[in-house]
């Protein structure tokens, strides 16, 4: 943390206030807020249709890519709202997932054939709680260590818990697997979809209500500058610790509904390249936007199977280059990051925004400050091969909202 | 002066663990041997984690990918080409290095003035991108490195040295030395440090961080590669192999010595390896009731290697032999 970060203006991640319905902004007509709320349903409806249409492995897909966007929400907390990185985040969300398998099976004694619907919320629960547990160790360690120390503990932690936790023979059922039949009504794939779309919204919920409140304010406040957060009276140990947990919150959630999803848990679901990839997910869906991390998220848990989808390319990957296209999306994720962070710092939400913006009630535009700098050239986004500029203070003041992680550094443990 | 003392304390606890065990069959000494040449893997790929640290303030995490990428290109040329030992060393070591002026170019360039975290975040994408195209062009199949030397090796307790650890040692000494003559004493070295320090301040003084920033990736890459070929033919060639297994220890070691120290890098290597190994050696050697202790506890060294990070980070975040600069 340095003084020249706090300096740089990083945009409220909720609109500013001067951009809100009310005499000095903009309000749609009754006909714009009717076409908003079509809008809303056809999206909303769509993805239902889609649920329910589909053949059951396609469900399960669907189920996996809303978990994964229940996880890039709980990596956005840590990454989006408070600036820190965690490169551990299997090992929150393997931790609940044995936890939640662990419940039903030894202590409400679920078996394939019937498990209660009680049983399984009490062991989101539980899974959900060991989830915070775990993070708030781990927003303790982040107390005193920052930065990039940080992630490097964050990515020795997760690699720990892949190798050694998640191994120990009583867990793993001798490294059978723990097994997590799902509830009663729920055991079929869309079913079981419809339940994580459920949870989705809970923790979507949580998430909007969090950050426009009191701790939220002072959680992105944090994120600018602890020491200018700590003059003003906030409890700085408290919520760095209380945004960890809550990350560990969701992502346990994230993990209960990826054992049920998965109905047997092993340690192999949660290895470390995992968790860097939801890392790039997030920063793809866009850091600090909810909408754009569930995008984002969602994508990378589907991309491998959609691009499958068209025979054609399949065979045109087969025949010219003799691999399975699997692989290929091994390449995509990684591409796609590069590319947000280098050219897109916004990611997918910062290319939608004038639609997300639209349809809160807002105009159609990219600029929250109701066009004003429409027509100017983008002097912010600085082209691959161009040189940099010499005079530092230009580009960046010009456009606020292209930081990708907040200022919070720490280059200095 | 640290250094010394902290090498002869380093020294002593070997030699104490190395009487104590004398003759003992089942104790540490074989364990001590194998800490020590692990430990100089970890200090060998460390050191280029401390260069780009030096130079840009920034963990590269596509450190591990340059030895991968250089030990697959010396796959290519040497198995599957049938070309000789030491062309397909030569083209590895340059392609890896062309690799790493091509990532310094698209990726670190325009993100310069972007805080770390970001440029953390872009070094982990180029890696992942990196095991990316090692899966689609190599495949997930088992391969194997030729070392560079064949020969006996040497029986040190039980535990048999081959050659490649020799040289493993050899090199990781003559770098250390190399290195740390060139950052204190040449006016490029000099240079490099002052980028890292106040690039802005540098510039008004007349040196171009767009001079020192590809000669700073492209000499990470480099010791990347040496890194590789040494470190690959110690076991398997599978996408990632660097990253997997060397990554996370190396960065530990780097932590450990300073992070912005070279000879750090190497003692640092060499006590995580050492207390990998002898905790690998406590796990199986003791027990609690009727088990072994890892009989609780799967790999225990790497939870060790976790608390011995956390444990220096909190207490000393400098490191044993670390100065700023």
């Amino acid at each position: 943390m340095t003084d020249l970060d706090v300096t740089e203006p990083t945009p409220p991640v909720e609109a500013p206030v001067d951009d809100r319905p009310g005499p000095s902004g903009f309000s749609p007509s009754p006909q714009g807020w009717f076409a908003r709320v079509v809008v809303l349903i056809v999206i909303f409806g769509g993805v239902f249709w889609v649920t329910a249409s589909v053949k059951g492995f396609w469900a399960a897909r669907i189920s996996l890519a809303v978990i994964f966007a229940i996880i890039g929400l709980s990596l956005n907390v840590v990454l989006g709202y408070l600036g820190q990185l965690s490169l551990g985040h299997q090992a929150f969300v393997g931790i609940s997932a044995f936890v939640a398998a662990f419940y039903v099976t030894k202590s409400a004694h679920c078996t394939t054939d019937s498990c209660s619907i009680g049983s399984f919320l009490i062991a989101v629960v539980i899974a959900a709680l060991a989830g915070a547990v775990a993070a708030g160790i781990l927003g303790l360690v982040a107390l005193r260590i920052r930065g990039l120390y940080l992630a490097l503990i964050t990515l020795a932690y997760g690699f720990v818990a892949e190798r050694s936790l998640f191994e120990i023979p009583a867990l793993t059922n001798g490294g059978a697997g723990q097994p997590a039949p799902r509830p009663d009504g729920f055991v079929g794939d869309h079913a079981f979809a419809y339940l994580c779309f459920i949870f989705l919204a809970i923790v979507l919920f949580i998430d909007w209500r969090l950050l426009r409140s009191k701790v939220g304010r002072a959680i992105l406040s944090i994120k600018q500058s602890d020491a200018v957060a700590a003059t003003y009276g906030i409890n700085v140990t408290a919520y760095k610790v209380l945004a960890f947990m809550m990350s560990g919150l969701f992502a346990g959630i994230a993990g209960a509904l990826f054992a049920f999803h998965e109905t047997n848990v092993v340690s192999n679901n949660f290895n470390f390249s995992n968790s860097l990839l939801w890392v790039l997910m997030v920063v793809v869906g866009g850091l600090g936007r909810r909408t754009g991390v569930v995008i984002g998220s969602a994508f990378f848990a589907l991309f491998p199977y959609l691009i499958t989808i068209y025979s054609g390319f399949n065979n045109f990957f087969k025949d010219t280059f003799h691999r399975d296209p699997n692989y290929i999306t091994l390449v995509i994720g990684p591409l796609l990051a590069v590319l947000t962070i280098i050219q897109f710092p916004g990611g997918i939400a910062e290319q939608i925004s004038p639609i997300t913006r639209w349809l809160s009630g807002k105009r159609f535009t990219k600029h929250p400050d109701g066009g004003h700098a429409t027509g100017e050239p983008k002097s912010g986004k600085r082209g691959l091969f161009k040189r940099r500029s010499q005079n530092g203070a230009e580009p960046e003041a010009a456009e606020p909202s292209k930081e990708l992680v907040g200022s919070t550094e720490g280059s200095d443990a | 002066m640290r250094t010394a003392i902290v090498c002869a304390a380093i020294a002593a606890i070997c030699a104490l663990i190395l009487i104590l065990g004398a003759g003992d069959q089942t104790g540490p000494n074989a364990f001590v041997v194998i800490g020590i040449s692990q430990g100089a893997i970890y200090g060998l790929l460390a050191i280029g984690l401390v260069l780009v640290y030096k130079g840009a303030r920034v963990f590269n995490f596509a450190q591990g990918e340059f030895g991968t990428l250089a030990a697959f290109t010396l796959y290519l040329f040497n198995r599957q080409y049938g070309l000789p030992y030491w062309v397909g060393v030569i083209a590895a070591v340059v392609i890896t290095v062309l690799i790493g002026l091509a990532m310094e170019r698209v990726v670190v360039r325009p993100l310069l003035e972007k805080p770390r975290v970001t440029l953390l975040v872009a070094t982990i994408a180029f890696a992942l991108l990196a095991i990316g195209f090692e899966f689609v062009i190599f495949l997930p199949e088992l391969k194997n490195l030729e070392p560079i030397v064949h020969g006996q090796g040497i029986t040190i307790f039980t535990y048999i040295l081959d050659p490649q650890h020799l040289i493993i040692i050899g090199v990781l000494l003559a770098l250390a030395v190399i290195l740390g003559f060139f950052f204190s004493r040449t006016d490029l070295g000099l240079a490099i440090l002052g980028t890292s320090q106040d690039a802005f301040a540098t510039r008004v003084v007349g040196i171009g961080i767009d001079r020192i920033s590809p000669f700073i990736w492209g000499s990470a890459a480099f010791l990347g590669a040496i890194a590789g070929i040494l470190y690959v033919p110690t076991t398997n060639l599978v996408p990632g192999v660097v990253t997997l297994y060397v990554l996370i220890p190396a960065f530990t070691a780097a932590v450990l010595g300073g992070m912005t120290s070279l000879p750090g890098a190497f003692v640092g290597g060499v006590a995580v390896g050492l207390i990998q190994a002898l905790s690998q050696w406590a796990s199986g050697h003791y027990s609690i009731g009727d088990k072994l202790l890892q009989g609780y506890l799967p790999d225990i060294p790497d939870v060790v290697l976790l608390i011995a990070l956390l444990t220096i980070l909190l207490a000393r975040p400098q490191g044993l032999l670390g100065t700023e600069a």
